[in-house]
């Protein structure tokens, strides 16, 4: 996909396209080829327990994003730079989407194996307690009018937030504690272990891939206003 | 029209406020380009230009209330966003007369005079009051004063402990005839003393030639025009004003 | 001035500011009130132990009222424009902080000096020494509110969201500390069955956690304060 190549250093050249996206697909495949024939059928909760693998990535990788998050707020602070606002912002999109995924593959395997779409067990909990906070740094975002100001409070939140999770963590552990009932450790077969890595893998990859387009469609967007801008102050 | 600036001998003196490649930024919106500006004690500077020219972005870095993305401000040689010391030496006259409208006019000024560990305490708000002519109203709440007398309170607030640099953003906003002539004589009256500096921002023009003696006009966040002015004829300042800003559609000068 | 010094004069100004309007004190305390009315009907108050029940009730009522108060924190700044004297004066954010939320802290503490009373009458709680632990959890938990509120309270007013900011973000931020307040108050509730005034087993964990949010919301708090409150 040919584009004009941007004279501003760490411009993207092109929305990079081939090489990355072969990538997340090979991975992607290998994953739902190894979730899905590779891996046998798990003896208790039949065969909905093939969805585990991409549950536990994908909070594995939300909270990865969540960590993201935190980090670019240190780091907007730090240096007001734009690019820690812009890294805030696409992690945390990220991360409230993983969630999403979580809190919805999570009802899915609970309802043949618990009986119940729901319940307030502490894992669930604290994603949906997370995914709260997370919601709210997204609305602040959309809802703030655009300028240093917002960026400043969503640095801010991205910290509290982070800060919040191990508490929330804690407490509802603690709250909980005769009510736990994720499996604590899945059987043994080796190949499932195998299946675990491999998607991990592929939601590693496919993080990277949508954190490197969404910051490049952020920094274009950034830059084309600033063009607008010039534009109408009539000045080359 | 660019004229260069031609201030006082730098060397004679630290400068009062030094503004060294400030920029601001709101969104894509570029409120100052970067901009340099000197000011030292004696100079009282008329901040003038169209809406949006960055007048008040200005005012604002210059009291420490906004950060410039790029570039330095100093204000006796110390950043007033940081330093607590720099931000003594300032005073701000605002539209808004940011005084508290459920206290009194004395409890205003002694929670200001607390603010700014001012030692007299009672005598020094006393003596406040007296000067802005509140005396009476001492015990009269904020709020329930008009327009005018709140304006009064804020210049007494403002000047309470004698600010070296006195900022004015519109300050005549909303006043009458009687209480733009009071804030006038009071200028008039700084703009004699030593040691003082002020930059004033204002639509008045006219009203304001013979309390300013320098001009410094803005205009789409860039300096155009910067030089002394000895006082005199309101019309010839705003004459001033406008030639600054039209000489930016004939001709790209550089800021 | 120093810290303290500049803290005690925003304080005393909020405060005497309060004495005289009153208009943040009176409608929590009275929304506290009604609240204790809604939950009446809406839970089975007599039948459940109150223990059950109760300490949701009470903690409810509480975070409610004070998003209502917390959300006026910086209003008289606001409403005036005052907020760019306070920052233009010699004093400190942290100063300015500091007394935000001690005074919110206050006010906390006071709504809930009045709802407690009215709790025991309403419900029938017996009162005795078993009671005596329950002011130092209204304390860690109010400091864990005030501390949080305050400073999502100073960006209310900047985005468009206006006062729906303030609880979107206080509640999730603020529910472990919740949590374990309420997991606390039942503690205490529960002992009275025990009717001596010694120290429930359960309660010293949860204090614990209870005094560890404390510090750790308004260390945070406190430093991400001066990069929210400034332009």
């Amino acid at each position: 996909m040919p584009s004009p190549s941007s004279p501003t250093p760490g411009a993207p050249a092109t929305i990079r396209t081939h090489g990355p996206t072969a990538v997340v697909m090979a991975l992607m495949t290998a994953a739902l080829y190894a979730v899905f024939q590779y891996v046998p059928t798990e003896s208790e909760m039949g065969l909905v327990q093939r969805i585990f693998y991409f549950h536990v990535a994908s909070a594995i990788t939300a909270y990865v994003a969540f960590l993201l998050v935190f980090v670019a707020g240190i780091g907007y602070l730090a240096t007001q730079r734009d690019s820690w606002d812009r890294l805030g912002q696409a992690a945390a999109e990220l991360g409230v989407a993983f969630s999403i995924v979580v809190l919805i593959t999570g009802p899915i395997w609970a309802q043949p194996v618990w009986g119940r779409f729901w319940r307030w067990e502490p894992r669930l909990t604290i994603m949906l307690i997370t995914f709260t906070m997370y919601v709210a740094y997204l609305m602040v975002r959309a809802y703030g009018d655009p300028g240093t100001r917002t960026s400043r409070f969503a640095a801010a939140l991205g910290i509290m937030a982070f800060v919040c999770v191990p508490l929330v963590r804690f407490s509802v552990n603690l709250w909980a504690e005769e009510q736990q009932l994720h499996p604590v450790r899945i059987a043994l077969d080796p190949r499932m272990l195998h299946a675990r890595y491999v998607t991990y893998a592929a939601f590693a990859a496919l993080f990277v891939y949508l954190l490197r387009l969404r910051l490049d469609q952020l920094h274009l967007r950034r830059r084309l206003e600033e063009l607008e801008t010039q534009v109408e102050d009539d000045v080359p | 029209m660019t004229e260069p600036a031609a201030p006082a001998d730098p060397a004679a003196e630290p400068n009062l406020v030094e503004v060294r490649g400030a920029t601001r930024r709101f969104g894509p919106v570029a409120a100052l380009r970067p901009l340099n500006l000197t000011l030292a004690a004696g100079d009282h500077l008329l901040l003038a230009g169209p809406n949006g020219a960055g007048k008040t972005t200005l005012l604002r870095l210059l009291a420490g209330l906004a950060r410039p993305q790029q570039g330095e401000v100093r204000v006796g040689g110390a950043d007033p966003r940081r330093a607590a010391g720099a931000r003594r030496r300032i005073g701000l006259l605002s539209h808004q007369p940011l005084v508290y409208d459920d206290l009194t006019c004395e409890e205003n000024l002694r929670f200001f005079a607390r603010l700014y560990g001012l030692d007299g305490g009672d005598e020094t708000v006393a003596a406040a009051l007296a000067r802005s002519g509140l005396a009476e109203r001492r015990d009269a709440v904020a709020g329930a004063l008009s327009r005018g007398l709140k304006q009064r309170l804020a210049l007494a607030r403002a000047t309470l402990h004698r600010p070296e640099l006195l900022l004015l953003d519109e300050p005549f906003t909303g006043l009458d005839a009687g209480a733009a002539a009071d804030l006038v004589t009071f200028l008039r009256t700084r703009a004699g003393e030593d040691g003082t500096a002020s930059v004033l921002v204002t639509h008045r023009v006219t009203e304001v030639a013979d309390l300013v003696n320098r001009v410094v006009v803005l205009d789409g966040g860039r300096r155009r025009c910067d030089r002394l002015w000895a006082g005199g004829d309101g019309d010839a300042l705003q004459a001033l004003c406008a030639a600054a800003t039209a000489g930016r559609d004939r001709a790209r000068a550089p800021a | 001035m120093s810290l303290v010094g500049q803290t005690l004069a925003i304080l005393r100004k909020d405060l005497l500011a309060e004495w005289r309007t009153r208009e943040r004190l009176s409608p929590m305390i009275f929304l506290v009130l009604l609240m204790l009315l809604v939950f009446n009907f809406s839970f089975d108050m007599a039948g459940a132990p109150l223990h059950r029940t109760g300490p949701g009730v009470l903690w409810s009522a509480f975070v409610f009222a004070s998003l209502l108060g917390l959300q006026r924190t910086f209003a008289a700044e606001r409403d005036n424009g005052c907020l760019d004297a306070l920052l233009v004066a010699p004093v400190s954010r942290t100063g300015l902080y500091l007394a935000k939320a001690l005074a919110n802290l206050l006010y906390l503490l006071v709504v809930e000096a009045v709802t407690l009373p009215l709790f025991t009458l309403f419900f029938s709680l017996p009162v005795g020494a078993y009671l005596a632990p329950l002011p130092l959890v209204l304390l860690l938990g109010s400091t864990c509110l005030a501390t949080t509120g305050t400073l999502f309270a100073s960006m209310a007013g900047h985005t468009r969201l206006r006062e729906f900011l303030l609880p979107l973000l206080l509640l999730p931020v603020a529910m472990p500390a919740l949590i374990s307040c309420v997991a606390a108050t039942g503690a205490v509730l529960e002992h009275s069955r025990g009717g001596a005034a010694s120290w429930p087993p359960a309660l010293a964990a949860h204090l614990e956690m209870l005094a560890v949010y404390a510090v750790v919301y308004s260390t945070v708090c406190l430093l991400l304060f001066e990069h929210v409150i400034e332009e």
